[in-house]
C-alpha cells in the first residue's frame, strides 16, 4: 500500500542520482580580502563573488560537477593542495617555478604587473624600489611581489613587510605605518578605488600570471582543466567573465594568444627567471633559514620579556586598586579584567592595531608590545589580587599594631609576600604568554612562528621548519617552567 | 593614681548580637589584668576593643596606643625573627637601623630566644614564635601590652619563665592585660581577675581570691573545664 505514494519519490531521487553521483568539484580559494578574484559578496556574504568565481564554476560546470567552495588562508593554498584539501585552487596563484615543481599547474589564464602604490604626497618621491630606500614597504606574503621585496632588500636598502591579506597593506599605506605597497595592478586599482589618497605609479616592476593548481599525479583533472581553460579563451567565455569584472585588457589579448598557440611555454622566458630562486629541501634549508629563524626568536624573547614586564606591573597596580580602590576605581578594573579576559586576544590586537589606528597610529611592535602586556596584566592581576587576599588578615592587624600606614604595610608586608604567592604562577603564564607572542604576526610582526611560515612557504614543507620552531620554542619556554617550579619550592609560604 | 586604661559601660555588637555588654575595666601602671571565661565569652574581642582593632557600639573607651600579642602571633612570614622586631622601629619610628637591630636582638635575647635571630618564622616552634611576637609588640616601647592566650603554644616551664618575664614587664611600669584559660598562670602572674561569660563581667578581683573562692556560677563552670583539661 505505502508503494503508492512512496514509488514517485524513489523515481525522483533516481532521477537526481547521475548528477549526484558526480562528487562536487571543490575549489580552495582566501575570500579575505580577494576583490577582485574572490571575496564575500557584500550584500551577502554567504555567497563567493569574483571573477575567479565565475572562473571556478565554467570549469565545474564543463566537467559536470558542482562547484563546492572551500576557505584556505592564501599562504597556506599550496600546503592545502598537497594534502588534498580541495580538488582545484585558483584566485590569485601565481605560476612560479616552485608551484612547477610541487603542484599540478595549468595554462596562465591572466597577466598581472606588479605596481607600487604611494601616497598622493608622495608621488614624485617614491616612484620605483630604488627610490624606497630606508622605507617600510608591504605587500602580501608569499606572492612574487613579496620575493621582488626580498631581494630588494639586500639590493635597494628598504624593509619589506609581509601581510596575511591584500586589504591591510594599503590601509597601512594611508594610515603612514608603510610608505609604499608592491602587489599586482587588479588589487592595487581596487585599492586606489576603496581608499583616498593613494595613487599608482606607472612603472610596471614585474608581470605574472594567475594559473589554476591541483595536487600533484592529477594529470587527468589538470588536462581537462586546461582543456576548458583554452576553450573558454578561444569562444570568449573568459573575456566576458573579465569584462564585467572590468579588468580586461590589451594584456589579456596577448596572453590569450599565445597560451593557446604555445600552451604552457607561453610564459617560459623571463617571468620565470626573474621569480624566486628554487626551493631548497632538508639540510639546506634549515641551513639558510636557521638565522633568520634565531633572529626571529629574539624578537619573540624580546617582546614576550617586554610584554610580561609590563603586564606584572599593570597587574600589580590593577589589582592593588581591586583591593585598596573606592567603588568606582573597583568597578572600572573588574569590568576591564572581565572584558579583556573575555574576548579572545586576537580581537584585541586588531582593535589595537587597525580600530583605534584613527585615534592613535601605533607601531606594529609597540601595538604588539601594548596589546599582549594589556590582555595578560589582566591575568596578572586576579593572580596577585588571590595573593594579597591570602596575606590572613592577622599580620594586617599586627601591622596597624605596631603602627604601620596602609600604603607601608602593602609596601612593606602585604606585597612582598603576595608577590611571592604570586610569582609561580605568573611564571606559567610567562611561558603562555611566549607561545602566544605568535598572534602578533598578524600585526605583520615576524617572530619565531611567522618566520617558520614564512619558511615552510618557501620550501613547500611544514615537517623541518615545524620541527626547528618547536625546539626554540622548548629552548626558551623549559628554563622558564623550571624557574618556576624552583620559585615554588623556594618560597612557598607556610600555612598561606 | 590615674588610670592608664579605662573602659566604661562599653557595648559592641556583631551581626544584630552582643559580644560585650556594659563593662568597666580601668588599670594603672604596673598592673597585670587577666580576663578569663569560656570560649565565646568576649574576652578576645575586649583585648581587640583596648588595641583600637575594634569599635564600641556604646561606652567609652580611653587606652594608649598598645602593643598586642596575637594568639597566632602572625609575625611576617617574609621576615627573620630580628627584622620582624625591627621593622617598625626603622620605618615607623625612623630609628637607625643599627639602632633599631641592637634594641632588637637584646629584646630577643632577654626572652631567650636571641640565637633564633635570622630564623624565617617558618621555622620557628610555637613557644619561639611567641616570643619573637612578644619582642616585636615590645620594640617599639609600648605603655600598655596585650596578650592573647600567650601559654598556648608554651610547655609548662616555659610558661613558668613567660609568668617571670611578664611580672618583669610590669615591674617596669608597662599595663598588661591578658586572656588565658590557665588558672595557674594566672595566679601566679595577674594581680587582677576579670570572669567574663556572655560578654558581661561576671566577677572581679584578687586572683587568688577568685579562683580559690568562686561566687558566680560562670567561674565555677570555668575551672571545672580547666581541671578536666
Amino acid at each position: 500500500m505505502p508503494n503508492h505514494w512512496l514509488s514517485p519519490l524513489v523515481a525522483l531521487l533516481l532521477a537526481a542520482s547521475p548528477a549526484a553521483a558526480q562528487a562536487p568539484l571543490r575549489w580552495g580559494a582566501d575570500a579575505e580580502g580577494g576583490a577582485p578574484l574572490v571575496e564575500a559578496d557584500p550584500r551577502d556574504p554567504s555567497r563567493m563573488v569574483g571573477f575567479d568565481v565565475e572562473i571556478a564554476e565554467l570549469i565545474a560546470r564543463a566537467l559536470g560537477r558542482s562547484p563546492q567552495f572551500v576557505q584556505v588562508a592564501f599562504t597556506s593554498l599550496d600546503q592545502s593542495a598537497l594534502r588534498g584539501d580541495f580538488d582545484i585552487g585558483l584566485g590569485g596563484i601565481e605560476d612560479s617555478p616552485a608551484r612547477r615543481q610541487t603542484l599540478g599547474v595549468s595554462v596562465p589564464y591572466f597577466e598581472f604587473r606588479e605596481v607600487l602604490t604611494v601616497r598622493e604626497s608622495d608621488r614624485s618621491r617614491y616612484h620605483s624600489l630604488a627610490s624606497l630606500r630606508g622605507t617600510r614597504v608591504a605587500t602580501l606574503g608569499g606572492t612574487l611581489a613579496y620575493d621582488l621585496l626580498r631581494r630588494a632588500e639586500q639590493t635597494e636598502g628598504l624593509t619589506a613587510v609581509s601581510y596575511d591579506d591584500d586589504v591591510h597593506p594599503y590601509d597601512d599605506l594611508a594610515l603612514g605605518r608603510v610608505d609604499a605597497v608592491l602587489l599586482d595592478h587588479i588589487l592595487a586599482e581596487r585599492a586606489v578605488g576603496r581608499t583616498k589618497g593613494l595613487v599608482i605609479q606607472p612603472e610596471e616592476l614585474a608581470v605574472g600570471h594567475y594559473v589554476v593548481v591541483t595536487a600533484p599525479g592529477q594529470a587527468a583533472l589538470l588536462a581537462a582543466v586546461n582543456r576548458v581553460l583554452l576553450a573558454a579563451m578561444a569562444d570568449g567565455r573568459l573575456e566576458q567573465i573579465f569584462r564585467r569584472w572590468k579588468v580586461w585588457n590589451d594584456d589579456q589579448t596577448a596572453l590569450h594568444e599565445r597560451v593557446r598557440a604555445q600552451g604552457m611555454s607561453a610564459v617560459g622566458g623571463s617571468l620565470l627567471a626573474t621569480a624566486a630562486a628554487t626551493p631548497v629541501r632538508g639540510r639546506e634549508a634549515l641551513v639558510r633559514f636557521t638565522p633568520q629563524l634565531l633572529r626571529a626568536a629574539v624578537v619573540t624573547l624580546v617582546l614576550s620579556c617586554a610584554a610580561m614586564g609590563l603586564a606584572v606591573l599593570l597587574g600589580v597596580l590593577i589589582a592593588t586598586g581591586r583591593v585598596y580602590g573606592g567603588r568606582l576605581m573597583r568597578g572600572a578594573l573588574l569590568v576591564y579584567v572581565e572584558v579583556v579576559r573575555g574576548t579572545p586576544v586576537l580581537l584585541q590586537l586588531f582593535l589595537m592595531y587597525y580600530g583605534f589606528a584613527g585615534v592613535v597610529r601605533l607601531p606594529a611592535f609597540v601595538a604588539a608590545l601594548l596589546g599582549l602586556a594589556l590582555n595578560y596584566a589582566a591575568y596578572e592581576s586576579e593572580i596577585y589580587r588571590s595573593a594579597l587576599q591570602a596575606i590572613p588578615q592577622g599580620q594586617l592587624d599586627a601591622a596597624r599594631m605596631l603602627g604601620f600606614s596602609r600604603w607601608q604595610t602593602l609596601r612593606l608586608i602585604r606585597g612582598p609576600q603576595a608577590l611571592r604567592l604570586a610569582l609561580a604562577p605568573m611564571t606559567n603564564d610567562f611561558v603562555a604568554l611566549l607561545k602566544d607572542s605568535s598572534l602578533v604576526s598578524v600585526l605583520t610582526v615576524v617572530e619565531l612562528t611567522k618566520q617558520t611560515q614564512i619558511m615552510a612557504t618557501n620550501i613547500g614543507s611544514w615537517l623541518v621548519p615545524g620541527l626547528a620552531c618547536g625546539t626554540l620554542y622548548l629552548l626558551m619556554s623549559l628554563p622558564l617552567s623550571h624557574l618556576a617550579r624552583r620559585l615554588e619550592t623556594r618560597w612557598k609560604l607556610e600555612g598561606a | 593614681m590615674t588610670p592608664v586604661v579605662s573602659l566604661a559601660g562599653v557595648q559592641l555588637n556583631r551581626g544584630g548580637r552582643p559580644i560585650l555588654r556594659n563593662v568597666h575595666l580601668t588599670a594603672e601602671a604596673g598592673e597585670v589584668v587577666a580576663l578569663m571565661g569560656l570560649s565565646g565569652s568576649g574576652k578576645t574581642t575586649l583585648l581587640r576593643l583596648l588595641a583600637r582593632l575594634e569599635v564600641p557600639d556604646a561606652g567609652e573607651v580611653v587606652a594608649p596606643p598598645a602593643g598586642l600579642v596575637f594568639q597566632f602571633h602572625f609575625l611576617f612570614e617574609h621576615l627573620s625573627a630580628l627584622d620582624n622586631v625591627c621593622l617598625a622601629l626603622v620605618h615607623v619610628h625612623r630609628r637607625p637601623r643599627a639602632e633599631a637591630e641592637a634594641r632588637a636582638r637584646r629584646l630577643l635575647e632577654e626572652l631567650g630566644v636571641g640565637h633564633r635571630a635570622d630564623a624565617l618564622p617558618r621555622h620557628l616552634s610555637g613557644g619561639e614564635a611567641q616570643r619573637v611576637a612578644i619582642a616585636r609588640a615590645l620594640a617599639v616601647d609600648p605603655p600598655v601590652l596585650l596578650l592573647d592566650e600567650p601559654t598556648a603554644s608554651l610547655d609548662p616551664a616555659r610558661r613558668a619563665d613567660l609568668a617571670g618575664a611578664l611580672r618583669r614587664l610590669a615591674q617596669s611600669g608597662r599595663t598588661l592585660i591578658l586572656t588565658s584559660h590557665d588558672d595557674d598562670f594566672v595566679r601566679a602572674v595577674a594581680t587582677r581577675l576579670l570572669v567574663l561569660a556572655d560578654g558581661v563581667v561576671v566577677e572581679s578581683g584578687d586572683p587568688g581570691t577568685v579562683l580559690t573562692a568562686p561566687v558566680h556560677e560562670a567561674t565555677r563552670r570555668l575551672l571545672r573545664q580547666e581541671r578536666v583539661e
